[in-house]
């Protein structure tokens, strides 16, 4: 290998461990008792009663404090930050309209230099820690974790309601952590000091009051004490600063979490293996492949203990399951064909611990594909699977992992294969989007109480009906996983579904968890968007925090704030992949205002297109398509269009006026309105679509950016530095271009890359030294289309590729469990793929949609119309 | 004062107006438990299930009852009535769905209400019926 190539990483680091713990403290003794009840288990356990200990909501028709008038709200901005005090026009942005100058010189847009950090950038916004009371750098949270659209909250609902932007805030509690990112800090204090009333957790936010004996909750303002152990540890018998606490310092902290909050000891990993074993399922290859991807990643899925356990069932026409006890010698099917009634053939050793019975699941995976290979069965019993392995694993919870290829067509839960070509793209398209049988939903909801989460992975080679299926997943906070035209021969193919699946089982999870938002008085949540399951007004239920969801909570003003600091925390009750039961607490601050400049130039472009994409999934597959599109745009006048009013008297201007902060919302709409999920076209399927919106509603917004706007770079030009390690040991990517087929040299080589999939261009004119040196073919015409591994080859050019393509997919793989496939479109190959290529270019004019330039002047027209009207 | 078929049938109308009121205020009270947690989504649309179909059929009986009977003005006021049961039933969104429930929880609020309030003026639209056909008897 060359020196410099970086080999791409496979798989993800194993977790932690339970460090962090200061020495003398209760690290080493379990809060709960240690004997493993999950052998034998008889009781059902309800954690959906009443007398949950679970964190209550605080009692509605609270007696407000008598604040009398509050404190003014201070600036929190820097003096001469932009949009402070402005006479006439602000510092906005000002677009030229298409009839005016020529060129795209002014047109906001991330190319052109403009330097996108790697992950679609983190506001410039100041985290304003100089307020929180230890004034730690790491005391409001980080963004990646939790984002605001508003980074300058209105004092009133009057001037909410005036600025018109969508208040709302993005979660990711459970991220995978990147290479280079500090662990949360994880604490086990004697005890977790919680306001009174209304059960928030002590953050850096809060105030000290009467000479620090008491501490002021900034969420309702009562003061409550501080109890001694925060500057007295009595194991150690010395002071402590308070201020190194990391309750206090840190914005994102995790507790361990004593008895109280557990309603039963905290369950092991369970995984459940659905697999599908029809004939389709066995000829495309993907039987195979996922058992050797099991085998490989025995070692790594959590094993804490010894306590994870794992079962198999096997599906065709008839339900297989498999004894694995320790204690016979091989493993032993059990085929149950009578599907009347949902039964399991043992009552015990179909679901059996990791370690015990490691020789014989070997030996079953390694077994699995001979077994099934000369199957003709072309019958599918899912729902009956489904039931079966619910029976299984509901005493415990767990995660139960469906791998399905063909679509369920016996007993229970069976589908018709309804996909109609002639729909697609017409307002009747949404009857495809929706689930056409209520089972697999009515399942999911019976599988939240019994904290067994779904996830599913299908290969269909035709129709999969992801919209019904993803159901399961969708209440559960599991996942969706599509992999269209499956076919194992093809390596690229089997390459990334090992890599998907094996990052899958071997990343940290959360387990049987709740989640609850609270915010500061006067602010109330309005709606919820992701994967889980809303068990009441704002407890979200998720049996499986999984890494790559996301969730939105869209918010309003219930009355006017009265503090200069609008908090919010999010606490994230859960059990970790190593058995212990912890609290996650993520605490945002941000600063209130009274001047709607201030607003504006302190929202968060990202954040606001994220969560309007969010919304338009949910309005898509409640009422139409062309219904989201439409709201998409309403809502970008609404907002322009506010702003407009707000600074400019006259009614017709020539220019569009848009905020700084803001200047790209325009560019990313487009790009949502472009967006497979959304456009009108009739060359997506409904699969495909139904697979978009599933993910668009939970990505978090780094990866709704690419998703809107996917990176695009000249790879024929590369700068010397680009493709290596820089000076400060980050990766060095070439500078992302803007999305315009203008840029298509006449010789060039590009890659664009959208966070599912990477496209590789290649035009007619590429010189023979670069088809030498990265495809290793003697001409353009010897390159083969479609997707290519390329291969690694010993000059520095190929090196550096491949530096960045294995650097994106490493990426990727660990935000979304996703290995991007990388297709390459040559200039004069198949319509179809070039099609799909320069569809992602948002800022050119396609098939009957806007380029960039037509949807400013349009937007800036009907802004006309509406202040003139 | 006797009591005529009139009287009898009123009688009975009367005693399904005071069924479908009670019934009209245990959901109401139910969506309040809601809000205030004391019951969770699935239990709660598990009981409210088992009430919406059964609801929809006594009115329907009734309003029969009275297509048969020739009381043409009572017939008429539950028709719009009978016809949003009717369109709910058809469109399949009589039932009530968990994963739903708390965003489509103002609108089942207000059609409770409403239903609760139209229930309270034919409960006492038959009670002053009946009190007549009995005077006139």
């Amino acid at each position: 290998m060359p020196s410099n190539f970086i080999p791409p990483v496979v798989g993800t680091p194993p977790p932690p461990g339970p460090g962090g713990a200061p020495p003398g403290s209760r690290a080493g003794r379990r809060a709960y008792p240690t004997g493993d009840p999950y052998v034998n288990t008889a009781q059902q356990l309800d954690p959906f009663s009443a007398s949950s200990p679970y964190d209550r909501p605080a009692t509605p028709g609270m007696a407000s404090p008598a604040l009398g008038g509050g404190p003014q709200p201070q600036q929190y901005f820097p003096p001469g930050a932009q949009g402070q005090n402005f006479q006439g026009h602000p510092g906005g942005a000002q677009v030229p309209s298409f009839g005016g100058q020529s060129g795209g010189a002014q047109v906001p847009s991330f190319g052109g230099g403009a330097h996108v950090p790697a992950f679609g950038g983190q506001p410039d916004h100041p985290s304003h820690v100089q307020s929180s009371v230890s004034q730690h750098p790491a005391s409001n949270a980080d963004p990646k974790y939790k984002r605001c659209t508003l980074n300058a909250i209105p004092q009133t609902m009057a001037l909410m309601n005036k600025c018109k932007i969508p208040f709302g805030l993005l979660l990711t509690p459970y991220r995978h952590l990147l290479a280079g990112e500090d662990p949360v800090p994880l604490i086990n204090p004697p005890q977790i000091v919680r306001c009174r009333r209304c059960r928030t957790y002590i953050n850096p936010w809060v105030q000290f009051v009467e000479q620090g004996s008491r501490w002021k909750c900034n969420l309702c303002f009562l003061t409550n004490e501080v109890p001694s152990f925060f500057d007295w540890d009595p194991d150690t018998r010395a002071h402590v600063d308070r201020m190194t606490r990391p309750e206090l310092t840190h914005a994102v902290v995790e507790f361990v979490a004593p008895q109280e909050y557990m309603v039963r000891p905290p369950q092991p990993v369970v995984m459940l293996f659905i697999i599908d074993v029809s004939h389709s399922a066995v000829q495309s290859g993907m039987l195979a492949t996922a058992a050797r991807t099991i085998l490989d990643t025995l070692d790594s899925i959590p094993n804490t203990d010894n306590r994870t356990k794992v079962g198999f069932i096997t599906v065709d026409s008839a339900l297989h399951f498999y004894n694995l006890s320790p204690n016979v010698s091989e493993p032993q099917m059990l085929v149950v064909s009578d599907l009347d009634d949902t039964f399991l053939p043992m009552p015990y050793d179909l679901l059996v611990s990791l370690t015990e019975s490691r020789p014989l699941i070997e030996a079953l995976l390694q077994r699995m594909a001979d077994m099934f290979k000369n199957t003709t069965n072309v019958g599918n019993a899912l729902g009956r699977a489904i039931q079966a392995a619910h029976k299984m694993i509901n005493a415990i919870g767990g995660k139960i992992i469906v791998l399905q290829s063909t679509l369920p067509n016996v007993n229970e839960g069976s589908l018709k294969q309804r996909d109609d070509p002639k729909l697609w793209g017409t307002p009747k398209e949404v009857s495809l989007l929706q689930p056409q049988s209520g089972f697999y939903k009515n399942m999911a909801v019976s599988c939240s109480p019994t904290q067994v989460s779904i996830d599913v992975f299908l290969f269909s080679p035709q129709y999969a009906d992801v919209a019904t299926l993803s159901g399961c997943a969708k209440f559960t906070g599991g996942s969706v996983y599509y992999y269209p035209h499956f076919n194992a021969a093809r390596s690229e193919d089997a390459m990334k579904f090992a890599h998907e699946f094996s990052h899958f089982l071997s990343r940290p999870i959360g387990l049987e968890a709740v989640m609850r938002v609270r915010a500061s008085k006067g602010i109330r949540m309005t709606a919820f968007h992701g994967n889980f399951f809303l068990r009441s007004t704002d407890l979200l239920s998720l049996p499986n925090v999984s890494p790559d969801n996301s969730y939105a909570v869209e918010m309003a003003l219930s009355e006017n704030l009265t503090s200069s600091l609008a908090c919010f925390q999010t606490a994230l009750l859960h059990t970790s992949s190593t058995g212990e039961r912890r609290i996650r607490v993520i605490t945002l601050a941000i600063p209130v205002t009274n001047n709607l400049a201030d607003v504006f130039t302190a929202t968060d472009q990202i954040a606001l297109a994220s969560l309007l994409s969010k919304k338009a999934v949910e309005r898509a597959l409640t009422s139409k398509i062309e219904d989201a599109r439409e709201a998409l745009m309403y809502k970008l006048d609404d907002i322009i269009g506010a702003y407009k009013s707000a600074f400019t008297s006259s009614g017709q201007s020539v220019q569009l006026l848009v905020p700084e902060n803001l200047k790209l919302l325009p560019l990313l709409i487009l790009g949502l309105l472009k967006n497979n999920a959304f456009r009108t076209t009739s060359s997506v399927s409904s699969d495909l679509r139904s697979y978009l919106m599933a993910m668009l509603y939970v990505l978090p917004p780094e990866l709704s950016l690419v998703q809107m706007h996917p990176r695009f770079w000249s790879l024929h030009n590369l700068d010397p530095t680009a493709g290596l390690p820089g000076p400060d040991g980050e990766f060095v990517y070439p500078p992302c271009m803007n999305l315009i087929s203008e840029k298509l040299d006449r010789q060039g080589v590009y890659l664009l890359e959208n966070g599912l999939e990477m496209f590789l261009w290649v035009s007619r004119g590429t010189s023979a030294q670069i088809v030498h040196d990265l495809f290793d073919k003697p001409s353009y015409d010897a390159i083969v289309p479609g997707k290519t591994t390329l291969p690694i080859l010993q000059n520095d050019y190929s090196t550096r590729v491949n530096n960045i393509i294995g650097k994106v997919r490493e990426v990727r793989l660990q935000m979304m469990t996703n290995y991007p496939h990388l297709i390459v479109v040559k200039e004069d190959g198949d319509p179809a793929s070039r099609a799909q290529f320069t569809s992602q270019l948002i800022e050119d004019r396609i098939d009957s949609s806007y380029s960039y330039h037509q949807f400013l002047s349009v937007v800036r027209e009907r802004l006309a119309k509406v202040s003139a009207a | 004062m006797s009591m005529t078929t009139e009287g009898y049938l009123f009688l009975f109308a009367l005693a399904t107006a005071a069924m479908l009121l009670f019934g009209m205020v245990f959901f109401s009270i139910m969506f309040s438990d809601l809000e205030c947690d004391y019951i969770n989504p699935i239990d709660l649309c598990n009981r409210l299930n088992t009430f919406v179909i059964p609801e929809k059929a006594v009115h329907a009986f009734l309003w029969l009852t009275f297509l048969l009977s020739g009381s043409w003005i009572a017939m008429l006021m539950n028709t719009p009535l009978l016809a949003y049961h009717i369109n709910q039933v058809i469109n399949n969104r009589h039932l009530y769905d968990a994963t739903e429930i708390f965003r489509t929880l103002p609108q089942h609020k207000k059609e409770c209400f409403i239903k609760l309030g139209f229930y309270l003026f034919t409960f006492f639209y038959y009670l002053y019926r009946m009190i007549v056909s009995l005077l006139l008897g």
